[in-house]
């Protein structure tokens, strides 16, 4: 099945070049009528909660734009790309997307995204963005999507695990050092069924705040990396030494209850992941959200701005669309409006337009979020260039390689070169 | 041993064979029901380890979602029908039913669209001489190397310019214009088993090709046309991929999509009512197996034999 799946990328990925070749779509038209009827199509991931927070703002919608008919259509995240791929190939993507950041690039390179510049203000309002996150999904100078939501990276903890344990709660902004010393005296006190932690080098974006630390990012501008295999080395070297302690948890423990997280079986007291995590964390715990607390990442290195905003999701409008006008309308009333906002609450990320904000009645959990993005405003430097083309195989594939380390598998120096060579390859592409 | 009775009298070594027999017989039969225990437990320890996974799924059923991932065991910690009752609901306002029929129409059109066009084809590869057959048959073979993957995309364009999408269409035309070599391969290797003497009979009274095909060849051919249904049913019902690419609109979605549906990993998923929908989404292919099989081992040991 996944050979199948990866023959199926490589060949939608080479339509996908020859898709790209197509005219450059006109401006919005003058002659704009919204009260003439038409038909958009619609086609977001998600589960069934979602769904039905689209079909309630649909109908909102339509009390706006009787005329305008939305057909939805949604599918699970993997799934939903192995969809769009495909439709790319034939240039019959959806009028509007629920879009995700790792396949922005592809996308935008191909022209098969809608140049969104030319509708801001008369169709999009722009006035609940700020700068920064209206340059979210810039690639390449052209504007192809707007973000819906953003999230930080965070460490999510266990309150109602940890005071059961009768192990401290974790103070948040440590260095690397304490936290995992806090790790290791969760574990001892947990004796050997709940761990203070899941190794945290496993994970691409731990990497990354720690190259951000020292001014760098994953990949430049041009796609290139911006690391070396001595510092990946040494990175998951550090991993490693934690692991030796026994402070988190074991890879085969983790490989047996996935695909939950060890935090999300009620397994380790901490995790770090986006700061958007904590209801999917609830639901898989069967516990409400109180339980679980969030704070910031341990520190590498004092005042450094390692942190950023991510867009949780975009939206975009398809190139091939034959009604940019009335999409750009749809895409303006679920990004902007107060309406959509007491719709969907957090549940497609913060809001990331302050009207949008303005009508969603937070949860506890959303509170938390708003609060923790507060808190951490000092830390958020700018947002690092939009993912390169095959990011998502790359942070795959870093992921792959952390719990082979943790499985004892390979070494750290086979785990770097393999890291590197399998880099190269969809780098080159 | 029964004429032991008629014995007259007197016969001493028949009433010495009579005295003797029973307990010999019983011995027999002793030794028989221990062998017979013991093959009996064999196979039950051997289909225990077989059905575990499904006796698991069953039990995973009625695990609340929470429970996954901490309670790997058999039996659940606090059973629960929850489960069925959200899948009873169903998705976005779907009822899983729904799904259900979806995949009964597909896997039921596709059965006879590809029952139909492949003994039509493969009756014409292996009863009728025309021009090209060689080359047609050898093309025709040709597409089972043809992997999927190749043609995806410009079928996708075909069917997108035909406006097809979101219909059953394309996932059912190929099937009734005899595209599945598979299956028109297993007609024309029966067909050539059965004996040309019978079709030159029917030919010397008049018949036809149409006579001949459906009066001579289609009653012999119900063992290859059982195993191609199943076969046939069982591949649609399962099928992932199709569905996904031709079908848009939820409500058009077949089960084994919106089985997905349980699961996203963005967001929350519904592992419990993964397992529960997953159960049910297997009856019926169970059912359909349970009903067949015996014309399935059939129509297998058929095909084996050499004319």
């Amino acid at each position: 099945m996944k050979r199948f799946k990866i023959a199926i990328a490589a060949v939608a990925s080479a339509a996908l070049l020859l898709a790209g070749c197509g005219g450059e779509p006109a401006g919005p038209s003058s002659d704009f009528d919204p009260n003439a009827p038409v038909t958009l199509d619609l086609a977001f991931w998600g589960n069934d909660t979602r769904a039905g927070f689209y079909k309630n703002a649909i109908a909102k919608f339509n009390e706006k734009y009787p005329k305008i008919t939305v057909n939805s259509t949604f599918l699970p995240f993997p799934e939903f790309w192995e969809k769009r791929q495909i439709e790319a190939a034939g240039r019959d993507l959806p009028d509007v997307m629920q879009f995700d950041y790792a396949y922005l690039r592809q996308y935008s390179q191909n022209k098969l995204l809608l140049d969104l510049k030319p509708y801001l203000g008369k169709y999009i309002k722009t006035d609940g963005f700020t700068e920064s996150t209206l340059g979210i999904g810039v690639v390449n100078g052209v504007t192809t999507a707007l973000p819906i939501g953003t999230n930080a990276w965070a460490m999510f903890t266990n309150t109602a695990l940890l005071t059961k344990s009768g192990a401290g709660a974790y103070t948040g902004a440590t260095s690397w050092d304490e936290y995992a010393t806090w790790m290791g005296s969760v574990s001892k006190a947990g004796g050997g069924s709940v761990w203070g932690g899941t190794d945290p080098t496993g994970r691409i974006q731990n990497f990354e705040i720690s190259l951000r630390a020292n001014g760098k990012n994953l990949f430049d501008d041009a796609g290139a990396a911006q690391f070396t295999k001595a510092e990946l080395a040494e990175f998951w070297g550090k991993g490693a030494q934690v692991r030796g302690t026994g402070a988190t948890i074991p890879t085969k423990r983790l490989l047996e209850v996935a695909p939950k997280s060890g935090f999300g079986a009620g397994l380790t007291t901490s995790e770090l992941t986006w700061d958007n995590f904590g209801a999917g964390y609830a639901g898989d715990l069967g516990a409400d959200a109180s339980g679980l607390a969030l704070s910031a990442p341990p520190v590498t290195k004092a005042g450094a701005k390692d942190l950023y905003l991510k867009p949780s999701m975009l939206h975009a409008i398809a190139a091939n669309s034959e009604h940019p006008e009335a999409s750009a309308l749809l895409v303006d009333f679920l990004l902007n409006s107060q309406e959509a906002g007491a719709v969907f609450g957090t549940n497609r990320g913060l809001p990331a337009s302050s009207t949008h904000l303005a009508g969603v009645k937070l949860d506890p959990l959303s509170q938390k979020i708003l609060d923790y993005e507060t808190s951490i405003k000092d830390r958020l430097g700018a947002a690092p260039p939009v993912p390169v083309v095959g990011y998502g195989s790359i942070e795959e594939k870093f992921r792959q390689l952390g719990e082979e380390l943790g499985l004892g598998t390979v070494t750290v120096e086979q785990a770097v070169d393999q890291f590197f060579s399998e880099m190269d390859t969809i780098l080159k592409k | 041993m029964t004429t032991v009775e008629h014995v007259q009298p007197g016969h001493g070594t028949a009433e010495i064979t009579a005295r003797d027999a029973p307990p010999a017989r019983r011995r027999g039969r002793r030794r028989g029901l221990a062998t017979t225990i013991v093959w009996y437990l064999m196979l039950l320890v051997l289909a225990a380890i077989v059905l575990y996974p499904l006796v698991w799924l069953f039990f995973a059923t009625l695990k609340p979602s929470s429970e996954f991932g901490r309670n790997s065991g058999l039996l659940p910690w606090e059973p629960t029908l929850d489960n069925y009752a959200r899948v009873w609901d169903g998705i976005a306002g779907i009822p899983l039913w729904r799904y259900g029929l979806n995949s009964l129409i597909v896997a039921s059109l596709a059965v006879v669209g590809t029952l139909a066009s492949s003994a039509l084809a493969g009756y014409a590869f292996a009863r009728v001489s025309f021009k090209g057959s060689g080359i047609l048959f050898a093309a025709m073979i040709g597409t089972l190397l043809l992997p999927f993957h190749v043609i995806i995309i410009p079928q996708y364009i075909i069917f997108n310019q035909l406006d097809l999408l979101d219909t059953y269409v394309p996932l059912l035309i190929g099937k009734f214009l005899g595209t599945e070599a598979f299956f028109v391969f297993l007609m024309v290797q029966f067909i050539r088993n059965i004996p040309r003497e019978l079709d030159e009979a029917a030919r010397i009274d008049g018949a036809g090709h149409p006579r001949i095909f459906w009066s001579i060849v289609v009653p012999l051919l119900r063992p290859a046309l059982v195993t191609g249904g199943i076969f046939s049913f069982i591949w649609t019902w399962n099928d992932f991929l199709g569905p996904l690419i031709y079908l848009t609109s939820p409500e058009n979605y077949t089960l084994p999509i919106a089985l997905r549906l349980y699961n996203d990993t963005t967001s929350t998923s519904d592992y419990g009512a993964t397992v529960a929908a997953s159960l049910l989404s297997l009856i019926p292919v169970l059912l359909f197996f349970l009903i067949f099989q015996r014309m399935l081992i059939r129509g297998v040991a058929t095909q084996g034999l050499k004319g």
